[in-house]
């Protein structure tokens, strides 16, 4: 039956999907090992528009491996058509338990982003804290950021290779849930200064996030996230809106 | 301790919102947005200024840059900058940005001011032909031409900063200025008697972006300047905007440019062949070079923040043969005692 509603579904996804911009990463349900399936695989669609990109659509597929109740590995890509990013990630988790209903996570992350518009290779280093009780998270941390424009470039005639390197810019991120972790169901509210792919400095996206449960397997989840730029410097402006959606699979 | 933590979380919001600078509801959501700014700004400069402002030089020049003023009720470095500029013989004078802040009393001690200065400055450079006439001092043509005071252009060219807008303070910032988006070229008049072109591209970034309406003029070429085969018809150009894009130090603020708008401007700037950016925004100093473009960001001119006398403003001198180079400009000035 819940398959059936899902294939219903399905059409609506993708009709809010390209009627809609893009983009997104935590959603409201539990992260920790659930004792029986150690294999977790997120598939999701997205798509948005950019003030300086136009409008996008793309893909993301995430893998997750339990090692044990604590450890967790990952990986993940991502591709975003028209705004001709691709992305990479692996990562590493350790959760400590903080009670009955609380975990803090130990999340170490490494991103690869080509930004081929502009010749632009970036890699993130991220290490952050995730405490996550019942109804919220809180995530602190910070990461390393290193930006090369690398390519034929017509000015010079030949391969040029600028570097820019970013001191440790903050990440912080803080959601609130309508209903307890462990719900069928869940909708969510977020301010955070990071994507799946990304880490932003001073713009806040902020958004809802979304979770159901279809099979004791497979879950539906998504985000709608707007992501402006200059908030901290007080003049909040439209910058990205975009709109995740897909499963989580769990075997 | 769960009282002290509720009383806390009740009071660090009551003093942000309380400060002047402060304006929390702009951190979700801007009063007026760039897309506004940079439409109106298009629309002054196409339908006030015939599309193109221009300036005269002969041989060498040079023009002096200052940054985040924030005048409120004394204007002492502004007025210093102007007169330091002035004395110099500089061509024009640029400011990135948060020259004010967002009170009306501000803006009028800003406006009388930029009043004494152009005054000063017509003084100094042009002679009186008839009650309502002036001649420009070095027109040495058997017919000069003749303009009345309001027609001379007073050459200073701010650009918008964050600090400028919010509070509702394009309003008052667009009153005196009217364009947050131009360009400016300098016509260099050589010995042999050629010309040389310069240019001078002034951005709106007071919102950490550029908006869809500026980044489509830019990909349109509004600013490019190419003769038909491609090549840029400028031996200099040099930008000036608000927001600075790299972080001067680990202890200071990173750029509140997003990813995309960090690597498009890096990309634009490096298409336009620009000699020269500079930013403000960050009040410190920092100087690098990036995929052949020079970066300069400065440090804050505004006396709050930088009460001690010190090198707060630059001078570019631009040789005949279009050669630059920069020097730090010192500034005496100390605040009043209160």
């Amino acid at each position: 039956m819940m398959k059936n509603a899902f294939q219903k579904l399905f059409p609506a996804i993708l009709a809010i999907l390209f009627y809609s911009v893009s983009s997104a990463q935590n959603y409201s349900g539990e992260r920790r090992f659930d004792g029986h399936h150690e294999n977790e695989v997120y598939g999701l669609l997205l798509g948005g528009y950019n003030t300086v990109t136009g409008a996008f659509v793309g893909e993301s597929a995430t893998y997750v491996r339990h090692l044990t109740d604590r450890w967790s590995i990952g990986c993940g890509e991502q591709v975003q058509c028209m705004k001709w990013l691709y992305s990479a990630e692996v990562m590493g988790t350790y959760r400590l338990p903080m009670g009955k209903k609380s975990n803090l996570y130990i999340d170490g992350r490494f991103i690869y982003n080509r930004y081929q518009r502009w010749k632009m290779n970036e890699t993130i280093a991220n290490l952050s804290f995730l405490l996550e009780w019942n109804y919220v998270d809180l995530r602190l941390g910070g990461s390393y950021i290193r930006y090369v424009m690398s390519g034929v470039k017509e000015r010079f005639g030949y391969f040029t290779d600028a570097a820019y390197s970013e001191p440790v810019a903050m990440t912080f991120g803080l959601g609130v849930n309508l209903l307890e972790r462990a719900s069928k169901w869940n909708l969510g509210i977020y301010l955070r200064n990071y994507d799946q792919f990304y880490y932003e400095n001073w713009n806040i996206n902020w958004g809802v996030r979304f979770l159901a449960t279809l099979t004791p397997e497979m879950k539906l989840l998504g985000e709608f996230n707007v992501r402006p730029a200059g908030n901290l410097s007080q003049v909040a402006t439209r910058y990205e809106t975009s709109m995740k959606i897909g499963v989580r699979y769990v075997w | 301790m769960k009282k002290s933590f509720c009383f806390l979380l009740t009071l660090i919001p009551l003093i942000v919102a309380s400060c002047e600078k402060v304006s929390p509801i702009e951190v979700f959501v801007a009063t007026v947005a760039v897309e506004d700014r940079v439409k109106m700004s298009n629309l002054y400069f196409k339908n006030h200024l015939d599309g193109k402002l221009w300036l005269l030089a002969e041989g060498d020049y040079s023009f002096i840059v200052g940054a985040d003023s924030h005048i409120t009720t004394d204007s002492g470095r502004m007025d210093e900058m102007l007169a330091n500029g002035l004395e110099h013989d500089d061509l024009f004078y640029a400011h990135l940005g948060d020259i004010a802040d967002t009170k009306a009393e501000y803006y009028i001690t800003l406006d009388s001011l930029l009043k004494e200065a152009k005054a000063r400055y017509v003084e100094k450079n042009f002679i009186k032909k008839d009650e309502f006439h002036y001649v420009y001092r070095e027109d040495t043509a058997e017919d000069p031409i003749t303009s009345t005071y309001d027609e001379i252009l007073y050459p200073f060219f701010p650009v918008v900063g964050n600090h400028d807008v919010t509070h509702n303070g394009w309003a008052l910032w667009s009153n005196i200025f009217h364009s947050s988006f131009y360009e400016i070229d300098v016509i260099v008049t050589l010995e042999n008697g050629d010309y040389a072109f310069d240019h001078l591209i002034f951005l709106d970034s007071a919102s950490a972006t550029l908006g869809a309406t500026q980044i489509d003029l830019i990909r349109q070429g509004i600013l490019d300047g190419a003769y038909d085969d491609g090549s840029s018809i400028y031996r200099n150009t040099f930008v000036f905007t608000h927001t600075n894009i790299f972080r001067p130090q680990f202890f200071e603020f990173a750029s509140t440019f997003p990813r995309e708008e960090t690597f498009f401007l890096l990309d634009q700037f490096e298409k336009w062949n620009v000699t020269c950016v500079f930013c403000g925004h960050v009040h410190t100093w920092d100087e690098r070079d990036y995929n052949g473009v020079h970066y300069l960001t400065l440090d804050a001119m505004s006396e709050r923040n930088n009460p001690e006398p010190g090198d707060y403003l630059i001078r570019l001198n631009v040789g005949a043969d279009g050669s630059v180079d920069w020097e730090p400009v010192h500034m005496n000035y100390t605040p009043k005692k209160k």
